[in-house]
């Protein structure tokens, strides 16, 4: 993936010096091993410093919202998806777009290496399939695949879904995953077992909202969290708020989410909060085959009304 | 979520049918009576952690 | 000097011997990452624990938790207490500390400016930090994101210390520094006193000195104008990649804004205070509707003049950062207080202040 900075400087100059478009967002070098810091250029000068690498897992979509000017924005499988959702949702208009394909090989997940290391990283450098990292004392090479985002390894949409131009040709997509294997063992168990595990789950949160934040979908003005007239949720560490907070976020996202992981990912005490959107997903696609964000051409299940709905549920 | 099975119910009723909501509101209103008050997401105290 | 030696073997049973007198907080293993929190009774930290430099929550809950109830009440006619504001119920125990690292530890001092001033004692924050002794932990092997030697402190700074723990492999050698910490000594049970070598302590405090590699430069910081530096052409650079989440302010140990809440059910009420983020946009939206601090940039911009400008002109005690790196190593977009500090101490010593 290395391979694709080049490139996406040489698209972004070009873009900008033949004013395609007023601003390019991307990814510049992080500050610290395995993070890249979302940025917007208006100068070609600038294309230099873009990059792209395993590091590049926050959602660029997100920085989207209801912005006014000619934007070019790169894009891997997930962003792409959440691009069609904002232009179904109407955040932003395709025509204001100039999406730039990566396809993707899944991006790393920082804790799990740091878990991996026996030290703390300071350097780290991805080469083909390998990632190697040192530290103060040692030097370890860890395989990609090992590494990566949960939610990357089980994605079958990592080639862009809409693009005007590609960094690279298309990437196999993997097909031989489970996707909801996660998702089948919390069914398993009984309502009891079930309220144990999600209470465990949500145990750490410190309601920073960076799952929230970090979501493309969660565009709201005010958030339901926020509203204070009336007051829906209280604001303190009560459990039954900050379990309001989760479940009635992961059902604002039923039907819209990509499973992206940018919110797991921006969660400093490690919540994998996917899980409860991920039952959503996992339904949507077992009652209407649906997977947000494909194409702009479809309607969301929860915004139609179709006679065939199953409707199993409804007595 | 791990709500008890019982608590939550759905159903069609047409704005005709008087008779049917009223049976179905009464069949809900016992069924959940019979599985008593919900313990566990009503916040049942006074508490910030 | 005169050391106490702190025989690890006599670690936990000194622990828990303090337990009965303290309510002990400390590096608790929370899955995979290390919280500071209370110690379940008879669980002191073990050397895993104590070789944690950086609890990913800072330890600021110690006295200054996320969520407390001021006062209770009840409108309840039938009770004599009716319409009285009633303080909840307080631990009787003191509490303390332990392995708290020395920017944590001093961080605390920082903040004392917020809660205690000439005019206004905030009750709260003021009794929860004097009942706590501290009781600290040196750092012989910092991390490549902290910056305390550059925001003053260290990795073997005393200030807002009680006592100072230097592990020297099978002991620990404690530096006694307060009355309040030689309590807790006792209470602990540890009074093997010995003359620790000055030189070696001090060869301890360089190497681990030598070890720090990032830094800050402030220098400049008081000086600079401040409406220049508000004004200055940098901030939506910096800010353009925020979530505006409460990750970077949570998790720091100097951040200290709250909210008030109340809460009723029935008769009965609570008004408790909460941890606030000047990131969130909600923090200063005001009754009217409107919001002074609308766009994100004015809230990132908050964040770093309140820490590196407004901190270091009022209280003339540094800036409101002791360098722990928390900020640094979460904040899910990578934005660097260390970066940022740069920019501005540096700002309008070269005609260009853009980020590289
Ligand atoms: S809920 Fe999480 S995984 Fe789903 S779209 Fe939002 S950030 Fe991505
Ligand atoms: S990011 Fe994590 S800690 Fe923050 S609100 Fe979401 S789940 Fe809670
Ligand atoms: S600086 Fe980082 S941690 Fe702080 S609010 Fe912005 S995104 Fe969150
Ligand atoms: S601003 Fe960042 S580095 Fe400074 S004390 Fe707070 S969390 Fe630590």
């Amino acid at each position: 993936m290395i391979a694709y900075t080049d490139k996406i400087q040489e698209i972004a100059r070009r873009l900008l010096k033949d004013c395609k478009v007023e601003t390019v967002i991307g990814f510049r070098k992080g500050s610290v091993p395995m993070m890249n810091e979302p940025c917007f250029i208006t100068s070609a000068d600038a294309a230099d410093g873009l990059v792209w690498d395993g590091n590049c897992g926050i959602n660029l979509a997100n920085y989207l919202t209801n912005r006014k000017e000619k934007i070019a924005v790169f894009a891997k499988g997930c962003d792409s998806r959440n691009i069609a959702n904002h232009i179904i949702e109407n955040k932003i208009d395709r025509e204001q777009l100039y999406i730039v394909g990566v396809p993707c090989q899944g991006m790393i997940e920082k804790r799990r290496i740091r878990q991996m290391a026996p030290g703390e990283i300071t350097e780290a450098t991805e080469d083909g399939d390998e990632i190697r990292v040192k530290g103060r004392d040692f030097e370890e090479v860890y395989n990609r695949d090992e590494a990566l985002q949960k939610n990357c390894a089980v994605c079958v949409h990592r080639n862009p879904v809409i693009h005007d131009e590609m960094v690279a040709d298309e990437v196999e997509e993997q097909t031989d995953v489970d996707r909801f294997a996660d998702v089948r063992e919390i069914e398993a168990m009984s309502p009891e077992e079930r309220r144990v595990f999600f209470r465990k789950l949500l145990e750490p949160c410190i309601r920073c909202y960076a799952c929230r934040n970090a979501c493309p979908l969660c565009y709201c003005p005010t958030c339901f969290v926020d509203e204070s007239q009336p007051q829906w949720v209280g604001k303190s560490q009560n459990p039954t708020d900050i379990w309001t907070f989760h479940f009635l976020r992961a059902y604002h996202c039923a039907g819209r989410c990509t499973d992206c992981g940018a919110c797991e990912r921006a969660c400093p005490v490690g919540i994998n909060m996917r899980l409860l959107t991920k039952k959503l997903n996992k339904d949507a696609f077992d009652q209407w085959g649906w997977e947000a964000g494909l194409n702009l051409e479809e309607r969301p299940p929860l915004d139609t009304y179709r006679p065939n709905d199953p409707e199993e549920f409804i007595k | 979520m791990g709500i008890e099975p019982g608590r939550l119910h759905f159903s069609w009723i047409s704005s005709a049918e008087s008779t049917k909501f009223a049976k179905v509101a009464q069949e809900v209103s016992d069924k959940v009576k019979a599985l008593g008050p919900n313990d566990h997401f009503a916040k049942k105290e006074l508490k910030v952690a | 000097m005169k050391c106490i030696k702190i025989d690890k073997n006599e670690w936990a049973g000194g622990l828990e011997a303090a337990a009965s007198t303290y309510r002990l907080f400390g590096p608790v293993k929370e899955d995979e990452f290390y919280e500071f929190k209370a110690l379940e009774e008879g669980r002191a930290p073990d050397a895993a624990a104590m070789a944690v430099r950086n609890t990913r929550t800072s330890p600021r809950s110690v006295v200054y938790p996320q969520a407390e109830v001021l006062f209770e009440y009840t409108t309840d006619e039938r009770d004599p207490d009716a319409h009285v504001m009633k303080e909840p119920e307080r631990e009787e125990k003191p509490r303390a500390a332990i392995g708290i690292r020395p920017c944590d530890a001093y961080s605390f001092v920082l903040v004392r400016n917020n809660f205690e001033s000439p005019e206004y004692q905030d009750v709260y924050w003021l009794r929860n930090y004097e009942e706590t002794t501290f009781i600290g932990q040196a750092c012989h092997d910092p991390c490549s994101t902290c910056f305390c030697t550059t925001a003053g402190c260290g990795p073997f700074h005393e200030e807002g210390l009680d006592v100072l723990l230097a592990d020297a492999g099978d002991h620990y050698a404690a530096k006694v520094l307060t009355d309040k910490g030689e309590t807790f000594m006792k209470a602990a049970g540890w009074g093997d006193e010995i003359d620790f070598p000055d030189e070696e302590w001090e060869g301890w405090k360089t190497a681990a000195g030598e070890k720090i590699v990032s830094e800050v430069p402030t220098d400049r910081l008081a000086d600079i104008d401040t409406l220049a530096l508000h004004d200055a052409d940098f901030w939506d650079d910096v800010a353009f990649s925020c979530i505006n989440c409460g990750t970077c302010t949570y998790l720091c140990p100097t951040c200290w804004c709250f909210d008030i809440q109340d809460e009723n059910k029935g008769r009965e009420g609570i008004r408790y205070r909460c941890w606030d983020s000047c990131m969130f946009p909600i923090f200063t939206l005001h009754g009217s509707g409107h919001n002074p601090r609308d766009a994100k940039t004015q809230r990132v911009r908050q964040r770093f003049m309140h820490k590196l400008k407004y901190f270091v002109d009022r209280y003339e005690a540094g800036i409101q950062c002791v360098g722990c790196g928390r900020c640094v190593q979460h904040c899910p977009v990578n934005i660097d207080i260390r970066k940022v500090c740069n920019l501005m101490n540096s700002f309008g010593e070269t005609e260009s202040c853009s980020v590289a």
